[in-house]
């Protein structure tokens, strides 16, 4: 069946073949200002991504990407194997970060594989974007994971259809407990600690559907989501054997209906997002997330500006891990200018309505070269401990990264 | 024939005599520019650009995209996808041109891995750190401006046209009008300067003209920004027009797909 399928490849004019790849190596290391007791006050991590791409056939391309990457805080694992499903606590040493079949047929295209999928339009949360899970085990710089499935796309005019199925889920990685960004100190769970028990994972299968209209002056989308959060919420029981905790990590039940739009103005742009999200988990919450953001970018200057908000409409959730809901209740903004064609800066703020959380962020930014790139960065967390942002005050840090891009 | 009556038709042809030149001159302008967009049309078009960021001070940056555009002026889709360098390669831009409004614009940023739509009031921001905003990308149709001749001057040894186009009531442009120069021997575009009201802000000067599949090109295009004082050279290569195209190839959808 192979060697079928590459002579199928193959046997096409060279015209429809095409190849294409990018990548990049890495170098990044962080100064936290404070110490912690499990943690190095500097950490570096060596990254490196290479992404092809192949069309194969006029309907048909395939396209994926592999990392490796090394780091000083062991939050990557030292394992000779290649992740593909992403559920591990630690960063995986080789993965495939996405590899999926694209088949079109007109206007229809659909997508096998591991791959991104991005709801939504605000610029700075979505609360609709619910196949998106992320690496939090730095909580303020998570990047996206890919999920397993199926996706159907159809586009006609200026409507659009995207379907979704996803049979496994990827849960978002979250901090390592007991290091400096875990969402709870160690001593929480008293002098001997706690162990962990793993994750358990949901059987059944996610969907979700999402229909797009793009009008002469607004856009707009409706979206619906059957499946589960990818946010953990943690149980803690005493073990009967001995005085540890233990800890075990499970994803609710969610269903999500969703309404997102833009409205473009004179002088900026109206973006809006709101998330109804129910669960059947007696332990987690029934939450309406919501933003609305404003938008407005002239010359070289672009600004982005709004609130996050949070209702809670059923209130039963003790210990979860919740990035989504810790960046509400708060005005998010995002200033960024460019400072010429090769060089850029930015800062990005969350401060809380009731201020007990600050998160504020500068970076400076200047490629060298073709091929080069540093980045300069520095964040400053405060507020109090209670508080989803105020509690990693501590994990104040400036970093420095070197890209080689090809 | 009386005073009165006299005086009234003296009236009348100095009122015809001084606005006929004008109603003329518009005629005249608009028919240049009808003939400029039938000399230029075709099917499609793709080209590789190369692209040289230059300031004040010399060189900066070499970027590189491939151009593909289905249909012509106010009934065209195109994508334009960075190819070099290395980090912006993927980042591409779908633009769909209507021919009585601006045109609707999509950029698709693989980092991201998510489109976003450029607002019509962010069109004047420059594209990717070159000196060619958003909307200098779209491709004017004829019934998007009114035009007037301003008269006759040579650029770069080639008789031209000098023609005043404004941006009609439903073409929303960060210009308030632009003065066109369409040279006399092939109707080829020559030269554009671009005015926020009384100040030209953007030239493009064409050159390297030649003929491909029998439409007169200008192969190179010298974008200025005149506040910034800095300018982006484009050169066209591995020209050609209609070619086989395909409608599914200018979708959202399509944009996402890396090659």
């Amino acid at each position: 069946m192979k060697p079928l399928l590459v002579l199928l490849l193959f046997a096409v004019p060279a015209g429809a073949q095409q190849f294409t790849y990018r990548g990049f190596a890495e170098v990044q290391s962080t100064a936290y200002v404070q110490a912690s007791p499990q943690d190095d006050r500097v950490q570096t991590e060596a990254l490196f991504r290479l992404e092809p791409a192949y069309r194969a056939l006029d309907w048909l391309t395939l396209s994926g990407s592999i990392d490796a990457r090394i780091d000083s805080a062991e939050q990557v694992e030292r394992e000779w194997r290649i992740d593909v499903r992403d559920r591990g606590l630690l960063r995986p040493a080789f993965s495939v970060r996405h590899a999926h079949a694209t088949l079109r047929k007109g206007t229809l295209a659909v997508d096998l594989g591991k791959q991104f999928v991005r709801w939504g339009k605000a610029d700075i949360l979505n609360p609709t974007d619910r196949f998106a899970p992320r690496d939090f085990l730095e909580v303020t710089d998570g990047e996206f994971l890919a999920v397993i499935g199926a996706r159907g796309q159809y586009e006609r005019g200026g409507q659009s259809l995207d379907v979704v199925w996803v049979p496994t889920l990827t849960p978002s990685r979250t901090p390592l407990l007991g290091h400096r960004w875990a969402p709870v100190p160690p001593e929480t769970f008293g002098p001997a600690g706690f162990v962990d028990l793993g994750a358990t994972f949901p059987r059944r299968s996610q969907y979700g559907a999402r229909w797009n209209v793009v009008g002469p002056g607004f856009e707009a989308s409706v979206s619906y989501f059957d499946g589960f959060n990818h946010l953990p919420q943690y149980t803690a029981t005493p073990l009967s054997s001995s005085p540890l905790i233990a800890l075990q990590r499970t994803y609710a039940p969610l269903r999500m209906a969703g309404l997102d739009g833009a409205v473009p103005f004179r002088w900026f742009t109206v973006k809006g997002e709101a998330a109804v999200l129910f669960t059947t988990s007696s332990e987690a919450d029934d939450v309406v997330l919501y933003i609305v953001q404003l938008e407005r970018q002239s010359g070289e200057l672009s600004v982005v500006a709004g609130y996050a908000g949070e209702i809670v409409t059923a209130n039963r959730s003790l210990f979860e891990f919740a990035p989504d809901r810790g960046l509400t209740r708060a005005f998010l903004g995002r200033v960024g200018y460019t400072m010429g064609p090769t060089s850029d800066v930015s800062f990005e703020a969350a401060v809380r309505q009731n201020l007990d959380g600050v998160w504020l962020k500068g970076q400076y930014s200047n490629a060298i070269g073709a091929h080069w790139r540093a980045t300069f960065a520095g964040a400053v967390i405060g507020g109090d401990e209670r508080d989803f942002i105020g509690q990693y005050n501590r994990n104040s840090h400036v970093l420095a990264t070197l890209r080689y891009s090809f | 024939m009386s005073d009165r009556r006299l005086g009234a038709c003296t009236v009348a042809l100095a009122l015809a005599l001084a606005f006929a030149p004008s109603v003329v001159a518009q005629d005249d302008a608009r028919k240049i520019v009808e003939e400029a967009q039938r000399r230029t049309g075709s099917k499609s078009q793709r080209y590789e650009g190369l692209l040289e960021v230059l300031d004040s001070n010399g060189k900066i940056a070499d970027k590189r995209w491939l151009f593909t555009r289905l249909g012509s002026h106010g009934q065209s889709k195109a994508v334009l996808r960075f190819v070099a360098p290395a980090e912006v390669k993927g980042v591409a831009l779908l633009i769909v041109n209507h021919p009585d409004r601006a045109s609707d614009q999509w950029m698709w940023t693989p980092a991201l891995q998510r489109e976003r739509r450029i607002a019509l009031q962010d069109r004047s921001t420059r594209f990717f750190g070159t000196d060619f905003s958003f909307e200098d990308l779209e491709e004017r149709d004829v019934n998007q401006y009114n035009y007037r001749l301003l008269g006759e001057e040579v650029i770069d040894g080639a008789a031209c046209w000098r023609i005043e186009s404004t941006p009609s009531e439903k073409k929303i442009s960060q210009y308030t009008k632009s003065d066109v120069w369409i040279r006399k021997d092939t109707y080829a575009l020559a030269q554009v300067e671009s005015y926020i009201k009384t100040a030209v802000v953007r030239r493009l000067k064409y050159g390297n003209f030649a003929q491909q599949q029998g439409i007169w090109t200008g192969r190179r295009l010298e974008m200025s920004d005149l506040r910034r004082k800095s300018r982006t050279i484009l050169t066209l290569e591995k020209l050609e027009y209609n070619v086989p195209l395909k409608d599914p190839d200018f979708t959202l959808q399509a944009l996402r797909n890396p090659v």
